[in-house]
């Protein structure tokens, strides 16, 4: 991890304990999750004391204190999705990807969220996927599009590799 | 300085300088409320809600907690009321059943007139009064703990769950936690809480725990020596 990385953030916002979740906000965007190290930083920068920076990213469901995988699935678990069969993602999931919801699987390709409720009941029940929403979906469309972000993964990894060849 | 403001409570005047809350007004004079998160010099939080008076304004009476009201000029506050004391049982009665293993918090509870505890036991380890975290911040200028979580799942926790360098291992933490001494039968095994309340030397106890109700001598009606007489 390049801690570097995280300088021309806080340049900007030195001694400025209120601009925390901001600064948050922004680290979660480069790395994906808060790394420790980086808010040991931010609390020095800033001037807040260090166990508030830790509550601040522990309260705020956005942030991360785990390195998470590079794909986010997000299950809605809200009362309509719920009765729509929503619980039954967790298992799809935790058979073929063998996570628990909050969890990142070994390889960090996925991490599996679930949120209370997104606001689409109408459209129940409903997956986020890296950001994008999926409506009315099944077990068997949930694992399609594991299985094609994985073979998407695969080509990219090839692909990558051709390039530095 | 004559920034001073005289109110009542129980009927008796009192006269307190600017910006004093109501339960350190009515300890500094003897009038004892039972209390538990708050700790005088420390800022008040209002987490354990046992402090609670009626605020008797036009008639109309409000309960609310003492430790997080200042004191006002002319305000008129009744701390042992009926209700209230029926209020502060009930709520005493809920903290043995959050936190059985407190001999502070079965003192206080026993001092409140509990005679039984009908809520089911939890047997938690922390009532979430917050002393350890304001004595760390506010006496030792350290800020090593914290409230984390929300919910249910709030705690009291260190930066990332160890404890940082500039931890001063004051152990005032410690010291002032209502959870840190056990009642004397030892710890209660989950499963196996109850209500103690069978002994009078329950009401001298924990001295380690300083500013409990049990330390400061609290609890009107309860034979304590700083109490006001029975009407
Ligand atoms: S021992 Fe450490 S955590 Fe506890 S009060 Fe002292 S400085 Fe704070
Ligand atoms: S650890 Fe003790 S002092 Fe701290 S909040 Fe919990 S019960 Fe209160
Ligand atoms: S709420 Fe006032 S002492 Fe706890």
């Amino acid at each position: 991890m390049d801690i570097a990385q995280i300088d021309s953030i806080l340049s900007s916002h030195a001694g400025k304990p209120d601009r925390l979740v901001e600064v948050l906000q922004d680290i979660q965007d480069i790395y994906n999750y808060l790394p420790e190290k980086a808010l040991w930083k931010v609390s020095e920068t800033l001037g807040a004391p260090v166990i508030e920076v830790f509550r601040v990213a522990n309260f705020y469901k956005a942030f991360s204190l785990q390195q998470r995988g590079r794909h986010l699935i997000t299950l809605c678990m809200g009362t309509a999705c719920h009765v729509r069969g929503a619980p039954r993602f967790i298992d799809e999931i935790k058979g073929r990807l063998n996570i628990n919801p909050g969890e990142t699987s070994c390889d960090k390709s996925f991490t599996v969220e679930t949120v209370n409720c997104v606001g689409a009941c109408a459209l129940g029940p409903v997956v986020i996927m890296n950001g994008e929403y999926h409506d009315h979906m099944t077990s068997l469309k949930l694992r399609k599009m594991i299985e094609e972000t994985e073979e998407k993964d695969k080509e990219n990894a090839i692909n990558g590799e051709d390039k530095h060849s | 300085m004559s920034d001073y403001v005289t109110l009542t409570i129980n009927g008796s005047n009192i006269r307190v300088p600017k910006g004093t809350n109501v339960l350190d007004a009515a300890l500094e004079y003897g009038i004892c409320i039972p209390h538990l998160c708050h700790m005088s010099d420390l800022t008040p939080i209002g987490a354990c809600r046992l402090c609670i008076v009626e605020v008797v304004e036009n008639g109309k009476s409000e309960v609310t907690a003492s430790c997080t009201l200042e004191a006002k000029e002319g305000m008129t506050i009744l701390a042992h009321t009926d209700k209230i004391l029926k209020a502060r049982k009930n709520i005493a009665e809920m903290l043995v059943a959050e936190a059985p293993n407190s001999r502070a918090i079965q003192d206080v509870a026993v001092r409140c007139g509990v005679t039984e505890v009908r809520f089911p036991f939890r047997n938690k380890n922390c009532v979430l009064c917050g002393r350890c975290i304001r004595v760390c911040s506010e006496v030792w200028q350290a800020n090593a703990l914290g409230f984390v979580g929300r919910g249910k799942d709030r705690h009291v926790a260190l930066p990332f769950h160890n404890r940082p360098e500039f931890c001063k291992r004051c152990w005032s933490c410690l010291e002032v936690c209502p959870m840190t001494i056990t009642p004397c039968d030892g710890p209660m095994k989950e499963g196996e809480e109850y209500f103690c309340g069978k002994c009078e030397s329950q009401l001298t106890m924990a001295l380690g725990s300083i500013d409990t109700c049990v330390q400061c001598r609290l609890g009107a009606g309860f034979g304590c020596l700083r109490a006001e007489p029975e009407k």
